[in-house]
C-alpha cells in the first residue's frame, strides 16, 4: 500500500483507531495484521519471502542466546546472514550477476547457460532484510536479549510504517516500544499528523512535481541541451531528496501517532559542508547499519591510512550495489567512496589553502561556498543513481559538457510547459521556506501549519498515486 | 478511572483543538477556493475542456456551428476564418467516444443551422477521454457520468477535493486563453503558433516513419455514430480529415478509410471533406499529425472553400 493513496488514507485512521480501542495485549496481533495486509496490497505472494526470514532469524536468535560455545554461535550467525543474504542474492542479484558471467563468457568466446529469472523485486526486500540481519547480529554480540515472543519479532520485522522503505531500525530501539502500553497522547498525536502533512508535501507536491520534468529530460536526451539537462539533474538531487526523506516523515509521523518512536532517517543533508556530514545526515539508518555491521568490523579509521581508505571504499561500493543490482549503482557508491577519500587526502592542502585567502573569516559566504561544492559533487553522482544504463550517464554528461545554452522555450520547458517549468521552481521555495521550521516539527501553531499543508497539498499536489523510488531497493 | 480520564482528555484535546478545526478551516477555505476557480478560471476559459464540456450540456446558441473532434480539430480549424458563429469544441487527446458525447447532446438542441462539422482523424473510431479534468465540473450529469463509466469516482462530487492533483490542468488551459505564449486562441481552438525547426522536424518525421498506422473502428461506437446520423436528417454532418505529413502515410492502410468514407457519403445528411494529403511544406507542421498556425490558415482556407461550396453560410 503507498502511504500517497487513497487506500491508506482510510487504512491509517482505521488501524490507528482500533489499535486505541483494543486493550494493550491484542495490539501486536492488530499491528502485525496490518503490517501483513500492508504488505500484502503490493503482492500478495511476496509476504512468503519475509516469512521465511522472519522464521529463520526467529530461531536463529534463541539459538544464539542458548548456545554458550563461539564457534557454534559463530556458525548460527553466519547461516542466518546466509539465509538473509541468499535471498538477497536470489531476488536481487541473481540476473546482474548472470548477465556479468555472460558478459565474460562472451569475452572468451564462451557461451553462458544458466538461465535469467523472471521474477520481480520484492517490495523493500532490502529494508527488511538488513532489519532482520541487524537483529541476529546484536543478539550474536550480546547487545540484545532473544526475542521469544513470535509475534513480537515479525512486528519488528515487519512493522507497517516502516516495512517497505525503512528506516532500518535497531532491535534495542523497537523491541522494547512493542511491549510498552501506548496510550493516545495528544502531543504525539500532533507532531505525527504534522510529520505525515509534511512527509506528503514533499512527496506529492515537491517530489512527484519535480519527477515531471527529470523523467522528460533522462528520457529525451536527444532533445534536452546543457540548460535544461542541469536543470533536470538539480531538479533530480531535491526529487530524490523529498521522495525518501517524505517517506521516512510519513513513517515517523503513523508511527508516533501511536506512540512508537522511530529513528530520524534524514537530517537536512544538502545543508552539508563536508561529504562525511552528508552521510551523517542522508539515510542515516543505512549509513549507521553499515557503520557498525561493516565499516567498524573492518577496522573502521583505527588501522593504517591506506587500510581506513580501502575500508571505506568497500562500504560504499557495497552501499551502491545495496541499491541496485546495476553497474550504475556500483559508480554511485564508488564515486561517494573516492569523494571522502580525495576529501581525507587533500585535507591538508585544501585548510592551507582557505587560511591563505581568509575566506573562513567571512562565514556566510564560507558555508555557502561548502554547500555548493557538496550539493554539485552528490549531484554528479546522481546522474549515475537516476540513469537507467551507464550509455544514458555517458549521455547526460555529454549533454552537460557540450555548452548548449541556447534559448528554447520548448527546449528549456521539456515540452512540458511554462507552468509546470514555473511551478518546479515555486514548489521549491515552498520547500525552502519550509527549513525554516523547526526540523522535528514540534511548534506552537500546530492547526495553522497542518491546515497551510494540506491546503496547498490538495491544490498543487501532483495527482497519480506515483510510487516511492526507494521502493525499488 | 484516572488514566482513563487523561486518555480520553487527550483525545477530546486533539478532536476539539485540531482535527476538527482543521476540517473546518480546510473546509470553508476549499470551499472559497473552488467558488473562484470554477465561476473565475473554469468557466472563463474558453479553451479548457471543462468550459467546452459545461457549454455543450448548458448553453444553446441556435446560430452556432460546432466543430467536435480530437486535438486535430482543436488545433487545426479556426473558428473565425471560417465565419461568425462557429465554436471549436475540440478536445486535446479525445477520440470518437467524447466527439459523439457532444454530437449527442448537440442533437438535443434545436438550432437554426443544421450543419455540424465532424473531424475523422485517420486513426479511426476509437475510445479516448484524455483528461479527466475535463468532465469533473459536470460530472453531476448522467450524460457525462455515463462518459466516464469506471474513471467516475464518487469524490467527484465533494468540491475543492474533487480537483485534487487536476487544478493545474485546467488553470494551464485558463492561461492560455488569457496570456496566449505560444499559441493563437480563438472561440475553442488553440492552434501552435511556433515553426519547429527543420533538425527537430526530422526528427519527428524519422520517429514516424515505421510506426504503421491503421484505421480501427471500434463497432459501439460505429453503431453509436451512424444511429445519431440516421435519427437526425434534419442535420447535416460535415465529416473533415484535417492535413496529415506524407510521412505518416507509409504503410497506411487507405482501404479502410476509403471503406468508411464510402459508407458515410452513402448518407444524405452526410458530407466528407478530406484534406489528409493537402500538399503543406514542413514549416506548416507542428509535429507529423498536427499543423501550425500557418498550416491552419492554409487548411482552413480550402475548408472554407469547400463549405462554401455547399453552402454553408
Amino acid at each position: 500500500m503507498l502511504f500517497n493513496s487513497l487506500a491508506f488514507l482510510i487504512f491509517f485512521p482505521v488501524v490507528t483507531l482500533l489499535y486505541f480501542l483494543l486493550p494493550h495485549k491484542f495490539r501486536w496481533f492488530l499491528l502485525l495484521a496490518a503490517s501483513c495486509f500492508f504488505y500484502m496490497f503490493f503482492k500478495p505472494e511476496y509476504i512468503l519471502i519475509l516469512a521465511f526470514t522472519i522464521v529463520i532469524d526467529y530461531f536463529a536468535g534463541i539459538l544464539l542466546e542458548n548456545e554458550p560455545d563461539k564457534i557454534r554461535r559463530k556458525k548460527y550467525l553466519v547461516m542466518s546472514l546466509i539465509a538473509n543474504i541468499g535471498v538477497l542474492a536470489v531476488f536481487k542479484y541473481y540476473n546482474f550477476i548472470n548477465s556479468n558471467i555472460t558478459g565474460i563468457a562472451l569475452l572468451f568466446g564462451c557461451k553462458n547457460h544458466l538461465p535469467f529469472l523472471n521474477w520481480l523485486l520484492p517490495i523493500g526486500l532490502s529494508f527488511h532484510t538488513f532489519q532482520a540481519m541487524s537483529y541476529t547480529i546484536e543478539v550474536y554480540r550480546g547487545n540484545q536479549k532473544a526475542e521469544r515472543h513470535f509475534g513480537i519479532y515479525a512486528l519488528y520485522v515487519m512493522f507497517y510504517p516502516q516495512l517497505v522503505a525503512g528506516p532500518i531500525e535497531r532491535p534495542q530501539n523497537m523491541i522494547h516500544q512493542f511491549y510498552a502500553k501506548h496510550k493516545f497522547d495528544y502531543n504525539n498525536a500532533v507532531n505525527g499528523l504534522n510529520l505525515i502533512a509534511y512527509g506528503l508535501f514533499k512527496k506529492i507536491v515537491i517530489a512527484d512535481r519535480l519527477s515531471v520534468y527529470v523523467n522528460q529530460v533522462y528520457n529525451n536526451l536527444d532533445y534536452a541541451n546543457t540548460l535544461s539537462t542541469l536543470i533536470g539533474v538539480c531538479f533530480f538531487s531535491i526529487q530524490i531528496y523529498c521522495d525518501f526523506s517524505g517517506y521516512s516523515d510519513i513513517a515517523r509521523g503513523t508511527a508516533k501517532f501511536m506512540g512508537y518512536d522511530l529513528m530520524v532517517n534524514f537530517n537536512r543533508p544538502y545543508l552539508s559542508k563536508t561529504i562525511a556530514e552528508f552521510w551523517a545526515r542522508w539515510h542515516i539508518s543505512l549509513s549507521t547499519w553499515f557503520r557498525d555491521y561493516l565499516y567498524i568490523p573492518l577496522g573502521g579509521n583505527r588501522t593504517g591510512k591506506w587500510k581506513w581508505y580501502r575500508n571505506l571504499l568497500i562500504v560504499f561500493l557495497l552501499s551502491g550495489l545495496w541499491h541496485g543490482a546495476n553497474w550504475t549503482f556500483v559508480i554511485w557508491g564508488a564515486l561517494h567512496g573516492f569523494y571522502l577519500i580525495f576529501g581525507l587526502l587533500t585535507k591538508n592542502i585544501r585548510g592551507s589553502f582557505i587560511r591563505f585567502t581568509g575566506i573562513e573569516k567571512l562565514k556566510g559566504l564560507y558555508t555557502f561556498i561548502n554547500q555548493s561544492v557538496i550539493f554539485i559533487l552528490v549531484t554528479f553522482a546522481w546522474i549515475f543513481f537516476r540513469a537507467e544504463n551507464l550509455h544514458k550517464a555517458k549521455a547526460v554528461i555529454n549533454n552537460l559538457t557540450q555548452c548548449d545554452f541556447s534559448y528554447n522555450l520548448n527546449q528549456l520547458t521539456m515540452q512540458k510547459g511554462p507552468l509546470n517549468f514555473i511551478l518546479s521552481f515555486f514548489v521549491l521555495g515552498l520547500l525552502w521556506l519550509s527549513y525554516l521550521l523547526p526540523a522535528n516539527l514540534k511548534m506552537k501553531h500546530n492547526l495553522l501549519f497542518l491546515a497551510i499543508t494540506t491546503f496547498i497539498i490538495i491544490i498543487l499536489g501532483k495527482n497519480g498515486e506515483a510510487e516511492f523510488i526507494y521502493f525499488q531497493f | 478511572m484516572e488514566k482513563q480520564n487523561s486518555y480520553t482528555s487527550s483525545f477530546k484535546e486533539f478532536l476539539f483543538k485540531i482535527l476538527l478545526p482543521l476540517f473546518l478551516i480546510v473546509g470553508a477555505a476549499g470551499l472559497i477556493f473552488n467558488y473562484f476557480f470554477e465561476k473565475k478560471i473554469i468557466l472563463k476559459s474558453q479553451v479548457s475542456g471543462a468550459y467546452k464540456v459545461n457549454r455543450i450540456l448548458t448553453e444553446t446558441y441556435p446560430d452556432e456551428i460546432p466543430i467536435f473532434g480530437s486535438s486535430r480539430a482543436e488545433m487545426g480549424i479556426i473558428p473565425d476564418s471560417l465565419g461568425h458563429d462557429y465554436f471549436n469544441y475540440g478536445l486535446y487527446g479525445t477520440h470518437y467516444d467524447v466527439t459523439l458525447f457532444f454530437l449527442e447532446q448537440e442533437c438535443k438542441k434545436i438550432k437554426k443551422r443544421p450543419w455540424i462539422i465532424l473531424n475523422l482523424d485517420l486513426d479511426g473510431i476509437e475510445i479516448a477521454l484524455d483528461d479527466i479534468s475535463n468532465y469533473i465540473y459536470n460530472a453531476h450529469d448522467p450524460a457525462v457520468r455515463e462518459l466516464l463509466g469506471k474513471e467516475y469516482k464518487p469524490y467527484f462530487s465533494i468540491p475543492f477535493i474533487r480537483y485534487f492533483g487536476r487544478f493545474e490542468n485546467i488553470y494551464r488551459s485558463y492561461l492560455t486563453d488569457k496570456v496566449a505564449v505560444s499559441k493563437i486562441v480563438d472561440k475553442g481552438a488553440a492552434i501552435e503558433k511556433q515553426v519547429i525547426p527543420q533538425k527537430e522536424f526530422d526528427k519527428l518525421v524519422a520517429e514516424r516513419i515505421g510506426t504503421l498506422q491503421v484505421f480501427g473502428i471500434n463497432p459501439d461506437l460505429k453503431k453509436k455514430l451512424f444511429y445519431i446520423i440516421t435519427t437526425h436528417p434534419e442535420r447535416v454532418f460535415v465529416f473533415v480529415i484535417a492535413p496529415y505529413h506524407p510521412c505518416c502515410f507509409q504503410g497506411y492502410n487507405f482501404d479502410a478509410v476509403n471503406d468508411f468514407m464510402k459508407l458515410l457519403r452513402s448518407y444524405k445528411n452526410v458530407k466528407v471533406f478530406d484534406f489528409s494529403r493537402l500538399p503543406l511544406p514542413d514549416n506548416m507542421f507542428f509535429n507529423t499529425t498536427h499543423i501550425n498556425y500557418s498550416g491552419a490558415v492554409e487548411y482552413n482556407h480550402y475548408l472554407k472553400d469547400s463549405l462554401m461550396q455547399m453552402g454553408v453560410h
